[in-house]
């Protein structure tokens, strides 16, 4: 029986952004936009969205007079990209 | 997006974040030099009756500093689990290379063993570090490290401990340094996620 895929985690660079979180502890908006190769446009759109879904927290704040976006991937975006792939496997293995 | 390029973007999103955590050796590099050039300028110091015995000591500790504030600024724009764990590691290197000096300087512990002590905490360091990283060249260098640790336990003047401390040196910290630097060299240049997925 297939389990429906996650559609906030089943686009490019929704997932793409969540694989990155998943493995590390936080990251800057900047070196998402650089590993994606994402615009910062589109990617800040799509982070919103996993903000909103609850999956990511985003934490806005200044660094040496600059502007900085902090994102860290929450337990229940880990509980998703998990579901996430454990449903992505049982396609697989078909 | 098919299932394969779903997984794709997963496998290579974490590998990417995976390079993250490598290091690029510098450090090592820089810190491994220092007390090599410490140690032989110490030897021969000793052997001309120049300077003060610990002359160069205070020298190193001092360009420590200077180098640490000047060069290692803290730019990165990523945090990572194994990056945490070094920050604690080098605080507690740091804290114990600072008791042992202390030691030696108030004469809790002698100066032949209290370099044997530094040399043997320079074996931990790699141990940890070596492991943390998958960084085999570390490992092997913790357990040489360890092997002229012991050894100056028995030298029987300082300058003997000045060569073993420079050998030691050498081994943890140059050796490894150059290797990983060499290795993350050419991650850099390896085609990177956006070659391969365009999002």
């Amino acid at each position: 029986m297939f389990k429906e895929l996650d559609p906030i985690l089943h686009s490019q660079l929704r997932l793409a952004v969540m694989s990155l979180l998943i493995s590390v502890k936080e990251a800057e908006f900047t070196f998402i936009r650089e590993k994606t190769n994402a615009t910062a446009g589109n990617l800040s759109v799509q982070v919103n969205k996993l903000k909103e879904a609850g999956y990511i927290d985003v934490v806005k704040q200044f660094k040496d007079n600059y502007p900085q976006t902090l994102c860290k991937i929450s337990p229940v975006g880990i509980a998703a990209f998990d579901e996430y792939v454990k449903n992505l496997q049982t396609y697989l293995r078909q | 997006m098919t299932r394969e390029e779903s997984l794709q973007i997963i496998q290579q999103m974490i590998s990417t974040a995976k390079n993250e955590q490598k290091d690029d050796g510098k450090g090592w590099i820089v810190w491994g030099w220092l007390l090599f050039a410490a140690s032989l300028f110490s030897f021969v110091n000793l052997q001309l009756n120049w300077l003060n015995p610990y002359f160069f000591w205070n020298v190193l500790g001092m360009a420590t500093i200077v180098l640490r504030v000047a060069f290692f600024k803290n730019e990165q724009t990523v945090k990572t689990y194994t990056g945490e764990l070094f920050r604690k590691l080098n605080i507690g290197f740091f804290i114990s290379l600072v008791f042992i000096v202390l030691a030696i300087n108030i004469n809790a512990l002698t100066p032949v063993v209290g370099f044997a002590l530094l040399i043997n905490l320079y074996g931990f360091w790699a141990l940890i570090y070596g492991t943390a990283l998958h960084f085999k060249p570390s490992v092997i260098a913790a357990f040489v490290t360890w092997a002229f640790g012991f050894a100056a336990l028995f030298a029987k003047t300082f300058e003997q401990t000045m060569l073993l401390h420079a050998c030691a040196a050498l081994a943890g910290f140059i050796i490894p340094g150059h290797i990983a630097r060499k290795q993350f060299k050419q991650i850099g240049s390896r085609k990177n996620y956006n070659d391969i997925v365009s999002v």
